[in-house]
């Protein structure tokens, strides 16, 4: 049994463009568009039409991170009603908190402190004290925030650091009220620095 | 350009190559059957192309395996249509690489001088069948998990080594973790490698011995057997009169191909956007109610081995595959005559027919023995809450009194059987409504005998995933049909003063 393409062939030819012998039947002379063109334009749309069909959607859902601009509401309600909050006295809210990575779901509880002076406006602060990251507590007799761990005190209204190690006052939060609710946008912040740098 | 042209060409003889591969003539007569081969091929490409794609978007965990899909569904651009085409595109190169093997068995194409190719077809063919059996466990829902228990719950029943063969498809006895990981790996790695190796060398074995002839010209004043020593001669002269009537392969066969592949992915295409893959609930190994049914082309092995008589059994799980594979391989050895057309080898015309007939016969009656498929949840897959909520329905043993097609069939010497049947009570109560009624069944009716599942039995996040889950179930309507709320609740309890 011979190989094919070994058979004798013309030597010498360097010539990578379509070969002019079209011996085809139909590629006769007269006819506008000959068979082997009309063939080759086939298998080219064919080809092309192929290569879309699967290559944009698989194009797309790899590009996909790039097109999704992901508008993630981190905007958490702290309280249904601005009315229950008491007027000078700062409340603690603890909250849980579903972080969406991808596929991978993980919860995690947070809490604020909400404070008001006049039940209008309201202060919110991390809850998490931002010298080491204990959760701190109001000091009913002194009134002001009291971090058990170091001592460390801060002002009811401001969240400046009254005394003791935190390197900065209280982390406050963007604090909206919708339709009388309470929301808090949440984040934390990297511990122990002078900077208010989101972690 | 045409001295980079040039210069390759000096380099690695590309015209030498164009001739070699694209000049090469054709044998006279091709068919529309002759494109089969490298419409498999076509559909292969989509597969690897697509799954790249799924793999971005998958974890072999059985933790994650399932939500790793739904957000590829529901949150990759394209997600759910990529996975649509893989899905599809499985099924497409099982059609098609069954057709093709058809193609050549029927004229004869096996025979003298591609024995060798037959049989990297039929490893071929076994792999691609790995490939779907190995594919359908990934999604890790209640179809893939129970498709695969059966699965290798057959390869156990294998006398003497089926322990061990157990053992080595699952990664330990359980089907868990380690086998979702196992079949990823065979899925990914393995299978492809081995795949694309044997199709280069069925390629090029196609490329040097060329396309058979059509069965009618290879026969005629053919010596009656292929080992006749004046056979090889008479082959070579036939051969080369076909191709000296022949066609080039570019464009004239190539444009067919394509026409072929264009129509193929087209085909995929709609599937893919109408059809979709299917995502059932995630796979719940307590689930005692589910009917596993395997994929579609391996419904008639399963038919039969539901009509084989248990003593049977094990001798036919693993004695047919066994006889299939050795029938498939020995072929070109048993089969000498020179005969290549199906009018002229009654035998193989039987065979074929009966394989074909025995095949649809078993698929049509496992289609018949399909329970009624009745969508237990609405047409979207369940969130983290639903599922909740659905496993404690389970926990909770509602199903003994409680009807809910599909999930659950009530024990009949209940003493309650006037338990409302729930296939639908999401079309007739709020979410809200069921959370207080669960509560505390006696507040809505004082003869009621369900119990009350409000705290201590239940915590209120309980209760509120089972109402959740409840408000899903919608009977076969899905999400077609409004619900439509008779929520009427009783008066308010007087609250008990507090000490």
């Amino acid at each position: 049994m011979v190989p094919e393409g070994r058979g004798p062939q013309p030597e010498g030819v360097v010539d990578v463009s379509e070969k002019p012998n079209d011996t085809n039947e139909d590629g006769a002379a007269g006819t506008p568009v000959g068979r082997r063109t009309f063939l080759r334009r086939v298998s080219g749309v064919g080809a092309a039409i192929s290569a879309a069909m699967v290559g944009i959607p698989v194009l797309r859902a790899f590009a996909s991170p790039t097109l999704v601009h992901k508008t993630s509401d981190t905007w958490i309600k702290v309280a249904d009603d601005i009315a229950l909050l008491d007027v000078g006295v700062p409340v603690r809210v603890n909250f849980v908190q579903t972080l969406q990575d991808a596929w991978v779901e993980t919860r995690a509880l947070n809490g604020v402190w909400l404070y008001t002076d006049d039940g209008e406006k309201f202060k919110a602060y991390n809850g998490h004290c931002t010298h080491l990251g204990c959760s701190y507590v109001y000091d009913k007799d002194r009134k002001d925030f009291f971090c058990p761990c170091h001592h460390g005190q801060f002002d009811v209204k401001t969240g400046a650091v009254l005394a003791g190690p935190p390197p900065r006052p209280l982390d406050e939060l963007p604090v909206e009220i919708r339709d009388s609710a309470v929301y808090v946008q949440y984040a934390d912040y990297r511990l122990g620095v002078p900077e208010k740098i989101e972690a | 350009m045409r001295r980079i042209l040039a210069w390759l060409d000096d380099r690695v003889d590309l015209v030498g190559i164009r001739r070699v591969l694209l000049d090469r003539k054709m044998p006279s007569e091709l068919t529309w059957w002759h494109t089969l081969g490298s419409a498999t091929l076509t559909v292969f490409t989509v597969q690897v192309v697509t799954g790249i794609v799924l793999a971005m978007s998958y974890s072999a965990s059985p933790d994650h395996a399932y939500d790793s899909i739904l957000y590829l569904q529901q949150h990759v651009l394209s997600g759910a249509l990529v996975r649509g085409l893989h899905h599809w595109g499985a099924s497409a190169m099982v059609v098609l690489v069954m057709a093709h093997m058809i193609r050549v068995f029927t004229m004869g194409s096996y025979k003298y001088p591609r024995e060798v190719n037959w049989l990297l077809g039929v490893g071929l063919f076994f792999i691609v069948m790995g490939f779907g059996f190995t594919g359908y466990l990934l999604p890790w829902d209640q179809k893939a998990y129970w498709a695969t228990q059966v699965g290798t719950n057959i390869a156990g029943t294998t006398p003497v080594v089926g322990e061990t063969l157990v053992k080595l498809l699952r990664g330990g006895t359980q089907l868990g973790a380690a086998t979702l990981a196992r079949f990823y790996a065979l899925h990914v790695l393995l299978l492809p490698v081995l795949l694309v190796s044997v199709v280069l060398v069925h390629l090029t074995l196609v490329v040097r011995q060329g396309i058979a002839p059509r069965a009618h010209v290879l026969e005629k004043n053919a010596p009656a057997r292929t080992t006749d020593p004046a056979y090889p001669a008479y082959y070579e002269e036939t051969y080369a009169a076909s191709k000296g009537e022949g066609v080039p392969f570019w464009p004239n066969i190539i444009a067919k191909d394509l026409i072929v592949a264009t129509g193929v992915i087209l085909v995929l295409l709609l599937l893919a956007h109408f059809k979709g893959a299917g995502l059932e609930p995630p796979a719940d190994p307590t689930d005692t109610s589910y009917v596993p049914r395997p994929e579609w082309y391996f419904l008639p092995f399963y038919q039969l081995l539901k009509l084989v008589p248990g003593s049977m059994e094990a001798a036919v799980a693993a004695g047919l595959p066994a006889l299939m594979v050795l029938v498939l391989l020995m072929l070109p050895f048993f089969d000498k005559r020179s005969k290549r057309m199906l009018a002229h080898r009654p035998v193989a015309r039987l065979a074929l027919f009966g394989v074909l007939g025995a095949s649809a016969f078993l698929i049509g009656a496992s289609v018949r023995d399909e329970p009624p498929a009745v969508p237990p949840e609405v047409g979207h897959p369940l969130n983290s809450v639903q599922r909740a909520g659905r496993a404690l329905f389970k926990a909770q043993q509602c199903g003994s009194c409680h009807a809910v097609a599909g999930v659950s069939t009530p024990d009949k010497n209940s003493d309650v059987p006037d338990a409302p049947d729930l296939t639908d009570i999401g079309l007739h109560h709020s979410a809200s409504w069921m959370h207080s009624f669960l509560e505390d069944p006696s507040r809505f009716h004082t003869d009621s005998k369900m119990p009350a599942f409000g705290p201590p039995t239940l915590s209120h996040e309980e209760i509120e995933e089972i109402s959740q889950y409840l408000a899903t179930l919608r009977g076969p309507h899905g999400d077609a049909k409004e619900p439509q709320f008779v929520d009427t609740f009783p008066e308010p309890k007087k609250l008990q003063e507090h000490p």
